[in-house]
């Protein structure tokens, strides 16, 4: 274990910690106002979404359209509310298909 | 039931809910170790980094950078701003989880990512409990240490088409999480269709990490003023 890697592991621990630990300190003292709860309540449609858009399409750089089939089979299944693990099973087995044919 | 057999079962389900994460992070951490294995990474570094770390796209950025001959201060930097993220997602999940023990909260706090805020705050709210939580992150935690560990030791160790094709795993969660909500609310597709297109365009005029937090807060306010989330109509 070279020391200069043990620094960069640890600093990279360190500042990766710290954002997710601050809200953990002080969320449970807060009180919300409900128009604040709604806009928290709203974040994880709006993170993933982003999460999502645009980078799927590049989840095969060279070609689109592994990011579009897969997506739209999983987004289909999870429309007809089959569970995630389907979902992304089926992503998975229509972008195989795709690479073999 | 007991206090404690409720919270065993709690722990289960958290566990169960994680099983997709397996199918991503596995793959993700080979594919990781593999770019820190060319970058002249040790497999005991390696390994460390994810299990001190756990933030997959700040340790590719980071042993990508290293590869490049950056200095220690700007991949600390970088992991920095691709993880500041998680201030938001983290006071979601605590938001949340309700009423929990100081300790167990920051605990708790080490194991948010990405796929565990996702699954955790589209989880019914019942089910929300701070042992469930911890049942997604052990499940996301060994997965990501596995995979990193197996490309570590073994760089071939996917064949390439499988490699490829789980390429998709991640966004297919996401979007399984996503799309059940939107049925039966359109004002909510739209938010989410609103949120794509402004991210998109972000992303050409900055990093993607900085127009992730942008376009997420930024979308989630205006949400506000025209989606109905239901039970809450205060």
């Amino acid at each position: 274990m070279r020391s200069e890697i043990l620094v960069l592991i640890i600093g990279m621990g360190l500042v990766t910690f710290i954002p997710r630990l601050l809200p953990s300190l002080f969320i449970e003292k807060m009180r919300f106002p409900a128009r604040f709860e709604k806009f928290l309540r709203l974040i994880p449609y709006t993170a993933m979404a982003a999460l999502v858009f645009p980078s799927v399409f590049a989840v095969d750089s060279a070609n689109i359209w592994i990011g579009i089939a897969g997506g739209a089979a999983a987004a289909l299944l999870a429309w007809l509310r089959l569970p995630v693990m389907v979902s992304v099973i089926a992503a998975i087995a229509v972008d195989m298909l795709i690479y073999i044919l | 039931m007991s206090a404690h057999k409720n919270r065993k079962k709690e722990y289960f389900d958290g566990e169960r809910a994680a099983l997709p994460v397996i199918l991503g992070f596995v793959p993700v951490g080979i594919a990781y170790a593999v770019m820190a294995h060319d970058a002249g990474f040790s497999a005991l570094e390696t390994v460390l980094m994810s299990l001190l770390v756990f933030a997959g796209a700040s340790q590719m950025m980071a042993v990508g950078m290293y590869a490049q001959g950056a200095g220690l201060v700007a991949m600390i930097t970088a992991a920095f701003i691709i993880n500041l993220r998680h201030v938001i997602m983290s006071t979601c999940v605590f938001n949340r989880m309700g009423s929990t023990p100081l300790a167990l909260r920051i605990i708790s706090s080490a194991g948010v990512t990405d796929e565990t805020f996702a699954i955790f705050t589209t989880s019914d709210e019942k089910r929300c409990t701070p042992a469930f939580f911890l049942g997604l992150v052990s499940v996301a935690y060994l997965s990501w240490a596995m995979g990193s560990l197996i490309g570590a030791l073994a760089s071939e160790a996917l064949p390439a088409l499988v490699s490829a094709s789980l390429g998709i795993a991640m966004y297919a969660m996401f979007i399984g999480l996503l799309v059940p909500s939107l049925r039966g609310n359109g004002r909510l597709a739209l938010l989410v269709v609103i949120t794509a297109c402004v991210n998109t365009a972000l992303s050409q005029v900055m990093t993607s990490s900085w127009a992730l937090i942008v376009s997420t807060l930024v979308c989630a306010f205006a949400g506000v003023f025209f989606v109905d989330l239901g039970e809450d109509a205060a």
